[in-house]
């Protein structure tokens, strides 16, 4: 699952764009971390955003093939016409997707570099123990 | 001092206290150290960690992981899915809100009275002795100048093209460096939340904290509230730990939020008709104005500008809000190669919220897994107003020389220029169609006269059980039209203070 979920990303910030996209990032430690991290309802989010991304081709294109075998253009024109989808739940699997794929994209050092920004300091993952 | 919290041996952990107070956000700590200062022993009992600046994160990834409470899946449940904004962490939502402090309108405490037979001038005095004192111990100050950042400037230059009266936002921090940081908690110190002022105090006092420690019922018996218990668990993994029971010899106060209060009485075995309704919201939505200069709105204090001149005339306010790179990734319109174009335009983007005073009413429940069902959904006359605050603001954007707005509606162009700006008051009047949040709440247990329609009596007590209080925006019987931070902290010690009172036979 894990590598369908990195192609779909892909697809939200695509490589060859005016900035890095995803491609420039370690996606599989990115999504290892989030099956970890994030809660139960989020993971479930993330899954049926991927599973409509896949398999929403007819609604977007009227053809029956899954969005990963198709060809880059159509994949794009997918993406494009899933994101202002006038069915607001496939919508909000959309943004869904924007969100994980944003968080990945924007913490990298690599692309706050071309946009100037001062790289983050790791996240601790700490807190106080008892005492 | 004392703090438990989850440890592997998953021994079970039983204490007493005078009084045991649920949450240690801006009502719950407010209340914890009143009564504190009372001389009694209380008990904080927190469903967060407890997690130091040097604990906190820089990414949005650990904002949402660290400090947020469950990366914020809770959602309204009505025609759309609009985020809950909440900290799940000890200090509560005052670690990641942008520390504004805004005292309660006059006007506010007459509607109360009005409908709901609450203290009136009273109630207004005691209120404002309270913030008074609060707004010195939290070094309260405006936004000077040095850490404005370009975003508020150009708010402030915006509103006042308009003539809308304006002014730079009144915040509880001591000395911002304008770091930006406030939504992923202030690493620097200078925001003054609760796990920094009071939470320490009530501990040197003689205080207990229970971290990572959410509570799962209130112990009510013969119309008395015994003390609260649930489980630990894990910060990280939320693996579960040992129980824990902590009894009350006086009271319980619950402070665990508009969300979570309602559901924990609910999970007690607690019943009153009104409970879990009346829940209200200052639902909010944003706009971007992209500008030819560099404006970097995360340079300077998150929100240092706002407006509450249309609070009262349309029912909304205004507020600059910085955005990490992160969620502007999600926010702005377009995907793929068009959306990474509009990216490269991140530092040109200034974000200004407004939120409205909602009139729409809507309910909390217990959902499984300890987890809250918020059923919203705004009517017709609030969508008209969330219309005319993004037309306000895009307006605003114009006026300061923005080249074009990003209003996020769905059935408008993505992006307007000048000439299009009135569009805006047309957009479609269904609440799927705007990207919005719930940022602040109140209600599920209101407090008023009638035993009807309120939960809890005018002191905050909750009806039938003489010994619990609630001290979170539960018990805030409407909107306010501003934040509620400072009007929460200043009930909390109101209803604190009655506790230590005998009541009148």
């Amino acid at each position: 699952m894990r590598w369908v979920t990195r192609k779909v990303l892909l697809e939200i910030l695509p490589p060859g764009g005016a900035l890095p996209g995803l491609e420039t990032i370690d996606l599989d430690a990115f999504l290892k971390g989030f099956g970890q991290d994030a809660p139960f309802l989020m993971r479930l989010a993330l899954f049926l955003s991927v599973t409509v991304f896949v398999f929403s081709t007819p609604l977007t294109l009227g053809i029956p093939w899954p969005a990963l075998w198709l060809p880059r253009g159509l994949r794009a024109k997918h993406t494009t016409k899933l994101a202002v989808h006038p069915i607001y739940v496939v919508r909000q699997t959309m943004t869904m997707l924007k969100m994980v794929a944003g968080m990945a994209w924007g913490q990298d050092a690599a692309v706050r570099e071309r946009l100037a920004l001062k790289a983050y300091e790791p996240d601790p993952g700490t807190w106080r123990p008892a005492s | 001092m004392t703090h438990l919290t989850w440890s592997s041996d998953r021994s079970p952990v039983e204490l007493e206290a005078d009084f045991v107070v649920v949450g240690t956000g801006a009502g719950g700590a407010l209340a914890a150290v009143t009564l504190a200062r009372a001389g009694y022993e209380v008990a904080m009992v927190e469903a967060g960690p407890w997690r130091d600046p040097e604990d906190y994160p820089s990414t949005v990834y650990g904002s949402l992981r660290d400090l947020s409470d469950e990366w914020m899946t809770g959602v309204t449940s009505g025609r759309a899915l609009w985020p809950v904004v909440q900290g799940r962490v000890v200090g509560g939502s005052t670690v990641i809100n942008s520390a504004i402090v805004v005292r309660t309108p006059g006007d506010v405490f007459a509607d109360w009275e009005r409908d709901h037979g609450l203290g009136g001038d009273a109630l207004a005095e005691r209120v404002w002795t309270h913030q008074d004192r609060i707004e010195g111990e939290l070094s309260v100050e405006e936004t000077v100048k040095g850490v404005y950042g370009n975003s508020n400037r150009l708010a402030q230059a915006g509103a006042e093209a308009l003539g809308i009266h304006d002014h730079a936002m009144t915040r509880n921090v001591a000395g911002c460096e304008g770091s930006g940081q406030c939504l992923q908690g202030c690493k620097g110190r200078k925001k003054q939340s609760t796990n920094l002022v009071y939470i320490p105090e009530v501990l040197e006092r003689g205080g207990t904290l229970l971290s990572s420690a959410p509570v799962a019922r209130v112990l009510l018996r013969g119309g008395r509230a015994e003390g609260v218990m649930g489980r630990f668990i894990h910060p990280q993994t939320k693996r579960k730990g040992g129980a824990f029971t902590v009894r009350a010899r006086r009271a319980v106060l619950l402070g665990a939020s508009a969300t979570h209060t309602a559901p924990i009485l609910q999970r007690s075995g607690y019943k009153h008709p009104a409970l879990g309704g009346y829940f209200r919201a200052h639902p909010g939505t944003a706009v971007f104005g992209v500008y030819d200069e560099l404006v970097d709105m995360n340079t300077g204090a998150t929100q240092g500008w706002a407006s509450t001149y249309y609070r009262t005339r349309e029912g909304f306010k205004m507020e600059t809000l910085a955005l990490p790179l992160e969620l502007t990734a999600s926010r702005l319109p377009g995907v793929g190669l068009d959306l990474l174009e509009r990216l490269t335009s991140y530092r040109h983007l200034a974000m200004w919220v407004h939120a409205i005073r909602a009139e729409t009413v809507g309910r909390v429940k217990a959902a499984p897994f300890g987890r809250f069902n918020v059923k919203y959904t705004l009517n017709k006359a609030d969508l008209e107003r969330v219309r005319r605050g993004i037309h306000t603001v895009a307006r605003a954007h114009f006026a300061a020389g923005a080249k074009a707005v990003l209003p996020g509606v769905y059935g408008l162009p993505s992006s307007l220029n000048a000439d299009q700006v009135d569009m805006i008051l047309e957009g479609p009047l269904d609440p799927r169609a705007y990207i919005g949040v719930l940022s602040h709440l109140f209600g599920g247990t209101v407090m008023g006269v009638d035993p009807r329609t309120s939960v809890a009596d005018p002191s905050g007590r909750v009806r039938g059980v003489e010994n619990l209080a609630v001290v979170d925006a539960s018990i805030i019987p409407s909107t306010l039209g501003v934040n509620p931070q400072h009007t929460i902290m200043a009930l909390a010690c109101c209803v604190a203070e009655d506790l230590l009172e005998p009541r009148p036979a």
